[in-house]
């Protein structure tokens, strides 16, 4: 711009000319890219809000993985069990010929054991019976082979044999055991008991095998010769699938294969663990199908697991070839029938009113489980009080349950009140684990695959950390339990105190220096440039004074001691009142120079007009300054305050607690704030913790926004009053 | 008035003339007293924090602080010796300290192994004769050569250099200012030059509620979101989970809102008629903004910067939770080191008990702080004020 000064020779004005047109596009381009640049950095500025609430809500609310000390279920079952062998009436055997030969003849009788399990052993069973015997249709399903295979029958769970093509791959005596397992399951399994798989089912697992192995599908299985199998096989898994896998096994040796192999019994889901998250065993006995979360683990460590389907276990409802009115029932009456009924008649209405004898498989009988699971669809929170009570009773130490009697009878108690107890006590659930909510929406499949792995008797649920009991519960050590009530209360007592000595002076100092001072004066001018670099002191230095002044110099004021409201625990002069005032000092400059702002805006023809009346000073500005500012002071107040508020540092220097679960009741008290407390759960390492800072970070948010629309609205009713 | 109303009246009238004498009012000299007051509370605010700071930061530097050494006399000595035994050498004494036995205060001149020499009877101390087995207590005093001098801060072991502090305090604040300049100012300018009526009305409040934020929640935000970002971005082994960069940066986006509306401010006071001439002669928009607008409200914008420094001096919660505990004398904005304020919040956290060295210490930084931002406001406002002037 510096050579536009000279005057440019003729020569170089025509040079110009040719020179502008081709710089003009140049410039448009660069002032197009300026101006999105622009934009840009505003787009930041939002984007950084986005992000900073985006981040708040995404820790506040994800999957956390939750261990208990004794899964619901389990409870649920073992109380149902109890109530079941506690039924009068009742027969336990563990011996299914005894339960047989006694329901045979007896025509009240109702009776359950395994379909056909047991039979190999000897042991009678249903289908052996079924002259003497029947069985009831289960919600209007028949056991039969083809309800049972179908899953239609309720009482009834598919069997498998799991393995990967990897596996079979690399050791061949493991694809040939399968292969074997597949060739003669259906010759065996009638023997042991269950129900053979379909045929198209098992066509479909032999497909598998083929595919597998890398061979043409629609060919047939190869035929094993067991002595020419070398070779060591593990097995693991379910205790349902152990008899009939033992057996193949039996007749594998005593074909001839002469290495190791070992069937460990162990429960489906320890066998899926082990399979897919150890990666030891070689197959597993499963009786159920793999869980997506499993199969996620197990693809994690290169397994992708293969299903084989084997067979179909089922129970069945039995009553005598005598009984000429029972043929059917539901799961639900079935749950009557083996616990609280007296009669026939109480099972179902039309049935005879005679008395009710139940025969069923011993306490630990895997089918007793299988029935009550499937029978009583109950959870942990819809039990009776009195079972919970004897949950209770059962789990924890005779003198703590003494304890919970004396605090307050059982009899007086509620069901909730009990189910708490039980659930804090005896559940005990414990967060091992927490997700942040992009992880929890987006990446489940891999979490769930996770928790398989590190904390496998851990469930997945979806928490918001920010709920009822968060804002009425006080600290805790426990980040499930702990709330912020005490530091709500604590900020909102000491917002007050704050508000009653900042304000008064605040509106105070400003009508002095719009309506009296001279502007002229020095001291005037001294206080005013005093007032706006005090708002630019940064806070912490407050917080010295604070510390200097209240807590220490003043100590027996702020403590209480010298008006006789003495407490040990605070008599350093670190309270609430001492918080409050040093917030005071840090808000009165915002609030001078908003409440001058609001008294400037006055017109001086009020002021006049009153003056002319012949009003006093104080009476025109009591009468007619005042009334015109206030809506112009309040909000400000309310924005210092907000500010106020939020502060963080210069309490704790002043001495914030760092613990106190008791709320405040007084100006005299021990305080902590909302901020202290986000404060204090970010600085620690947990990621529980991190997330109920941000639930707290939600509750600061909401309560300086509502501060700050009521603000909005107080201005907008004074203004239409005026 | 007991005779009556109209009897007053006519009696004012007829006999006296109307008193127009200004009279005393207790009531309305009481209020306009008190108001005063009120006023002149806040130079008492700021008279106390002066004192309180310079008080508690004089005892800082005047005050002797014994410390034991650990180094008991190896033989009892008597009122005459100069020279005598400790029983254990090592590092803790040094020539020149100034060590206590008993109530006696000595300097030590010469210190040769186990032995050494000294000057007896200091500071009025009277000269005894002490028993072998009593301990040697060294005074920890802090010159202000070694208060600005040193690089190492550690007041229990007697280090008292306040760089690494002021140090990390200078980091977080550039890296803040190299967010917050060029994006304040750029949002400035797009908000007073570029942005219809409509656009302005929605974004300058959105952009407000960042700046109505607590500063806690900016602190979670840089220990939860732009550490981590950091580290995926730069990879874990560079930025330390507590850094001054994230701390740094988040602090620049809280006073993106203080820079772009007193930049804004500043750039709607230019009179349109500059504007329009530039326009007049052919400029761009560009041109005009960015050569006439800004280069007029330059000092408006020079006075944002430099209270947007203050204040990214004085923030606190954002480094005490994100730039890590303990000081660190590093240029390396990845790795943790603790600022000014930092270093009180940590301090003061708990019970902290009076007229120890760390309590003192917090004021003597409480004080250097509190001098940097005020010079700063002072200039601030000064090249306000000479701004404000320009156009009126």
């Amino acid at each position: 711009m510096n050579t536009d000064r000279t005057l440019p020779s003729p020569e170089e004005r025509i040079e110009e000319e040719s020179f502008f047109p081709h710089n003009l596009p140049r410039r448009h381009r660069s002032a197009s890219i300026w101006r999105r640049v622009f934009q840009a950095s505003t787009v930041v500025g939002i984007v950084a809000l986005l992000a900073l609430l985006y981040n708040i809500v995404n820790q506040a609310f994800g999957l956390v993985a939750v261990q208990n000390e004794k899964e619901p279920e389990a409870l649920v079952l073992a109380a149902n069990e109890d109530k079941m062998l506690a039924a009068t009436n009742v027969v336990s055997s563990e011996d299914d010929n005894e339960l047989v030969r006694r329901i045979a003849g007896n025509p009240n009788a109702v009776g359950f054991f395994g379909y056909a399990y047991g039979y190999a052993y000897g042991y009678a069973c249903y289908e052996q019976s079924a002259d003497t015997l029947k069985a009831l249709a289960v919600d209007g399903v028949a056991p039969t082979a083809d309800t049972v295979d179908s899953g239609e029958y309720p009482l009834a769970r598919p069997l498998y044999v799991y393995t990967t093509s990897n596996i079979m791959q690399e050791k061949s005596q493991v694809a040939d055991f399968v292969d074997y397992y597949l060739t003669y399951v259906d010759e065996e399994i009638d023997d042991v008991g269950y129900f053979p798989a379909k045929p198209e089912a098992l066509q479909l697992a032999k497909e598998k095998w083929l595919g597998a192995v890398g061979q043409e599908s629609h060919s047939e299985l190869p035929d094993v010769d067991p002595k020419s199998v070398s070779g060591e096989i593990v097995m693991a898994g379910s205790s349902t699938v152990y008899p009939l896998s033992a057996r193949i096994v039996q007749r594998f040796r005593a074909e001839g294969y002469a290495s190791r192999i070992t069937v460990d019994n162990i429960g489906t889901t320890a066998g899926f663990r082990r399979f897919c998250v150890d990666g030891e065993a070689d197959i597993v006995n499963a009786s159920r199908p793999i869980k997506p979360a499993e199969a996620q683990a197990c693809r994690k460590i290169g397994r992708d697991p293969i299903a084989f389907r084997v067979g179909t276990d089922a129970v069945a409802v039995v009553v005598s070839q005598e009984n000429d009115f029972a043929t059917s029932a539901t799961t639900g009456e079935l749950a009557v029938a083996f616990t609280a009924a007296q009669t026939w008649s109480d099972v179902k209405p039309d049935w005879p009113a005679t008395e009710i004898e139940r025969f069923i498989p011993g306490a630990d009988s895997g089918t007793l489980d299988f029935l009550a699971e499937t029978v009583f669809d109950m959870r942990l929170q819809d039990l009776p009080k009195e079972t919970l009570v004897s949950i209770l009773q059962a789990n924890v130490s005779k003198g703590l349950f003494r304890r919970f009697e004396s605090e307050q009878p059982f009899a007086e108690r509620s069901q909730q009140n009990v189910f708490q107890l039980v659930q804090e006590r005896v559940v005990a659930p414990e967060v091992q684990d927490t997700w942040s909510l992009y992880d929890s929406l987006f990446q489940r499949s891999q979490i769930e695959a996770d928790i398989i792995e590190d904390y496998p008797e851990a469930h997945l649920e979806f928490r918001s950390w920010i709920h009822g009991s968060f804002v009425t519960s006080p600290q805790s050590k426990d980040p499930e339990d702990a709330g912020v009530r005490t530091a709500v209360l604590g900020s909102l007592w000491t917002i007050l105190i704050t508000l009653l000595t900042a304000f008064p002076i605040g509106v105070g100092a400003a009508i002095y220096l719009e309506e009296y001072a001279n502007r002229e004066s020095r001291l005037n001018r001294i206080i005013q440039t005093n007032i706006n670099n005090l708002a630019g002191v940064p806070s912490i230095i407050y917080g010295l004074l604070g510390l200097a002044i209240f807590v220490r110099a003043l100590g027996a004021l702020t403590s209480g001691v010298a008006f006789g409201a003495h407490d040990p625990t605070t008599a350093n002069g670190r309270t609430i009142l001492s918080a409050g005032m040093t917030l005071g000092l840090l808000i009165l400059p915002l609030i001078i120079i908003n409440a001058q702002e609001a008294i400037r805006a006055v017109p001086s023809s009020l002021r006049q007009a009153s003056f002319g009346l012949g009003a006093t000073k104080w009476q025109t500005i009591w009468y007619h300054v005042l009334p015109n500012a206030i809506p112009g002071i309040l909000t400000g107040t309310i924005l210092a305050v907000s500010r106020a508020i939020g502060e963080t540092a210069p309490l704790i220097v002043v001495g914030a607690s760092t613990y106190i679960t008791v709320d405040p009741d007084g100006p005299f008290s021990k305080f902590t704030t909302l901020p202290i407390q986000i404060y204090q759960w970010t600085a620690r390492p947990q990621d529980e913790f991190r997330s109920i800072a941000a639930a707290a970070i939600i509750v600061l948010l909401i309560l300086l926004l509502s501060l700050n629309a009521a603000a909005v609205l107080l201005r907008n009713r004074f203004a239409r009053r005026l | 008035m007991a005779p009556g109303a109209a009897n007053a009246v006519t009696d004012a009238t007829k006999q006296e003339p109307i008193d127009l004498r200004r009279r005393p009012r207790m009531t309305e000299t009481f209020i306009q007293g008190f108001l005063f007051l009120c006023a002149v509370l806040s130079i008492f605010t700021t008279v106390g924090i002066v004192y309180e700071l310079s008080k508690e930061s004089l005892d800082f530097f005047t005050r002797q602080l014994w410390e034991d050494t650990n180094k008991p006399l190896a033989a009892n000595i008597d009122a005459g010796a100069t020279t005598f035994k400790v029983s254990t050498s090592g590092s803790t004494l040094h020539e020149g300290d100034i060590v206590r036995v008993n109530n006696e205060v000595m300097e030590l001149a010469a210190l040769d192994g186990q032995t050494v020499t000294v000057a007896r009877g200091l500071q009025g101390t009277e000269v005894v004769p002490h028993e072998a087995g009593i301990d040697i207590f060294r005074s920890n005093t802090v010159s202000l050569r070694e208060f600005f001098g040193g690089t190492k801060w550690n007041p229990q072991i007697g280090q008292f250099g306040i760089w690494p502090l002021v140090n990390s305090t200078l980091m977080v604040s550039t890296i803040a200012m190299l967010v917050a300049l060029p994006l304040g100012l750029g949002v400035a300018i797009y908000l007073s030059e570029y942005a219809s009526n409509r656009a302005r009305s929605t974004l300058k409040p959105i952009l407000e509620v960042l700046a109505g934020i607590p500063t806690v929640v900016y602190g979670y935000f840089a220990l939860t979101f732009m550490t981590p970002l950091l580290r995926s971005i730069l990879g874990r082994d560079v930025v330390e989970i507590y850094n001054t960069a994230s701390a740094g940066i988040v602090i620049g986006v809280l006073i993106i809102p203080l820079v772009s509306s007193m930049s804004e401010d500043a750039l709607s006071a230019v009179p349109r008629s500059l504007r329009e001439a530039s326009y007049g002669l052919g400029a761009t928009k560009l041109e005009t903004a960015v050569r006439v607008v800004v280069p007029a409200a330059l000092s408006g914008i020079t006075a944002a910067f430099i209270i947007a420094i203050s204040r990214a001096i004085g923030e606190t919660m954002i480094v005490a939770i994100a730039a890590g505990a303990g000081p660190n004398f590093t240029l390396n904005p990845f790795e943790s080191a603790e600022t000014m304020t930092g270093h009180i919040v940590r301090i003061s956290g708990g019970d902290i008990s009076y007229d120890s060295i760390d309590y003192n210490s917090i004021f003597a930084i409480g004080l250097m702080l509190f001098f940097m931002t005020l010079a700063l406001n002072v200039i601030g406002q000064r090249v306000v004020h000479r701004y404000r002037e320009a156009y009126e």
